[in-house]
């Protein structure tokens, strides 16, 4: 096993991943920024290097400070962590280059599922079911128009290196296309340096659900779905598995193509395959190469680690897991912690923590890095912590989490914790009759 | 016993120099102790500091546009691209001035004045606080 494993990011996962090594028995560096210095991860950690200033360009992005601080300390690999330098190919093609295991797949896989077009090509070639739409990048109006035409409007127009929605143009009539695609061109060279485009039937009240894989040289196994379907832009605030809108049959359908489909690109690692569904059907959205927020509602349900799991597989190259060793069991629902005031249209709320209480109790998790006196700096995203709870069913797992929502108090900052507290006690959720656009049409304030 | 004015006037000007209210000072048997009790001179003259110091800002009549939000202040709106807005450029109320990003959050700070602004008062990159002057205007 690894001696030293460096872990390259902040917050609540560094956190995570640093409580994986310390139970594997390997010791762990934190990086931080000037501004995180008295942070959690930082004091969990073995060892610790300042990489640089608070803006994330400077010290989490940066890559050659990130190499100084492998070669100080004789980090052996590199927990990338989700966000920042996670799904960065270049990151993990110098890592490696480097003699240092970057723990997540190899910077080839990276790169094609980044790239969106290329995602879904490989998603089709491997009997996925993909969205209605262009195989190839949309370079001229009038190309645009013709696949639009052929799909039927409404249509999305999507960047092919997007992602967090950014660079996304729906297109309700014909008459708005040409406008609106030489837009998203714009906007996809503004953030991503990548001006290709395709388009996509566009779906107007999809679930969003995604499949947890783990797949070694030897074989891959899944760990079921999640269904995170309470959004808001595009940001998923709640997460539960399994996803209650399924039947056995298309669940069984999902699970199986998904696994084959991880298992015939030959990935190595933890990884999360994306779907919409709507109307009994699934379509492939995306494939995330790494671990990500919502993974333990996967490590609830099913008793398995993922973060230990992934440090194994980029030890070993081989799972020891199979298909047999995952039985999840009863219900699971995770609420996203963020600084920000739901009251106030989210608006971001960083400050000095002066009261901390976290919950406990049976079946009941919170992962997070936050304490009392701890300074939330507006630098980084808005999560600072996860809650989860497990019921034998979807009823007591609801009932769980608004009496650990009860107990949370958090004073110095603003949260969505109240704001939680309404959403599980809505009716919509309670029947789970809600989709990814529902929260941005209800009022809770 | 002599005494010895030159230790007196070093002790006294050590006293002032160092901002202190006592000072002992021995040699051998003898022993020198200097103080200012109230310490009068020193405040008075901290007093006219202040003082001139809030004359000062009287007489700078430029207003200050304030930061609304904690985060780091961009002076444009992406890298590399131009300012929103320059030195001795004329500007309205509602005009973006600059962007506070907290959070991930791209905020836009409008001008809270019509006028000229005179000075930028961050830089970019820069974290900057509640309440912190962004830019004055004239």
């Amino acid at each position: 096993m690894f001696k030293k494993i460096l872990v390259a990011n902040r917050g609540e996962i560094a956190v995570r991943i640093i409580r994986a090594c310390k139970e594997w028995g390997i010791s762990t560096v934190a990086v931080h920024s000037d501004v995180d210095a008295d942070s959690m991860h930082v004091r969990l950690a073995d060892e610790s290097v300042c990489i640089g200033s608070h803006q994330p360009q400077n010290s989490y992005l940066n890559i050659s400070a990130l190499m100084s601080a492998v070669d100080l300390t004789g980090a052996e690999a590199i927990h990338p962590g989700y966000g920042f330098l996670s799904e960065n190919a270049k990151f993990a093609e110098i890592t490696t280059k480097h003699g240092i295991k970057f723990i997540g797949p190899s910077s080839d896989l990276i790169k094609k599922m980044g790239d969106k077009i290329e995602a879904r090509k490989i998603a089709k070639e491997n009997g996925l079911p993909i969205i209605e739409g262009s195989s190839e990048r949309i370079i001229s109006v009038d190309d645009a128009k013709k696949i639009s035409n052929k799909i039927g409007y409404p249509v999305l127009i999507k960047a092919a290196g997007g992602g967090g929605g950014k660079g996304m143009k729906i297109v309700n009539k014909p008459d708005e296309l040409e406008k609106l695609f030489s837009q998203a061109k714009l906007e996809a060279k503004k953030y991503f340096n990548n001006d290709d485009v395709y388009i996509e039937k566009y779906f107007k009240n999809p679930r969003h659900i995604e499949v947890q894989v783990l797949s070694g040289k030897n074989r891959t196994i899944h760990l079921n779905e999640r269904d995170c379907s309470v959004q808001r832009n595009h940001q998923k605030l709640i997460e539960e598995t399994p996803s209650p809108v399924i039947d056995e049959k298309i669940r069984s359908n999902l699970l199986n193509q998904t696994t084959q489909m991880v298992h015939n690109i030959g990935y190595e690692g933890a990884g999360t395959v994306e779907y919409i569904y709507q109307d009994g059907k699934f379509y492939f959205l995306e494939m995330n190469t790494r671990v990500q927020v919502e993974h333990p509602v996967t490590e609830v349900a099913t008793g398995i680690d993922i973060v230990k799991e992934q440090i194994w597989i980029a030890n070993k190259g081989d799972t020891a897991l199979t298909q047999e060793d995952i039985k999840p069991r009863g219900h699971v629902i995770e609420c996203r912690i963020n600084a920000e005031d739901p009251s106030k249209n989210f608006q971001p709320s960083p400050g000095i923590i002066s009261v901390c209480h976290q919950p406990s109790g049976f079946r009941t998790r919170v992962d997070g890095a936050i304490f009392q006196g701890c300074k939330i700096t507006p630098y980084y995203d808005s999560l600072i912590c996860k809650l989860i709870c497990q019921g034998r069913n979807r009823t007591e797992a609801i009932q769980r989490m608004l009496r650990a929502l009860d107990e949370f108090v958090i004073e110095g900052i603003k949260t969505t914790i109240d704001l939680h507290k309404k959403i599980l006690s809505h009716k919509k959720f309670v029947s789970s009759d809600f989709d990814v656009n529902w929260l941005s049409k209800e009022s809770f304030y | 016993m002599k005494i010895n004015k030159k230790v007196i006037e070093e002790l006294v000007g050590y006293l002032k120099e160092f901002n202190l209210t006592e000072i002992e000072y021995g040699e051998g048997s003898t022993r020198a102790k200097v103080s200012i009790t109230s310490k009068g001179n020193e405040i008075t003259h901290d007093k006219v500091i202040q003082k001139k110091s809030v004359l000062e800002e009287k007489i700078d009549l430029s207003e200050k546009v304030t930061s609304p939000i904690v985060g780091t202040a961009y002076l444009s709106p992406e890298p590399g691209a131009r300012k929103f807005i320059e030195e001795g450029q004329k500007i309205k109320k509602g005009q973006t001035i600059m962007i506070v990003e907290a959070m991930k959050t791209m905020n836009h700070v409008p001008s809270t004045q019509n006028g000229i602004v005179s000075k930028i008062l961050v830089k970019d990159g820069e974290p900057v606080e509640f309440g912190q002057p962004l830019i004055s205007v004239k």
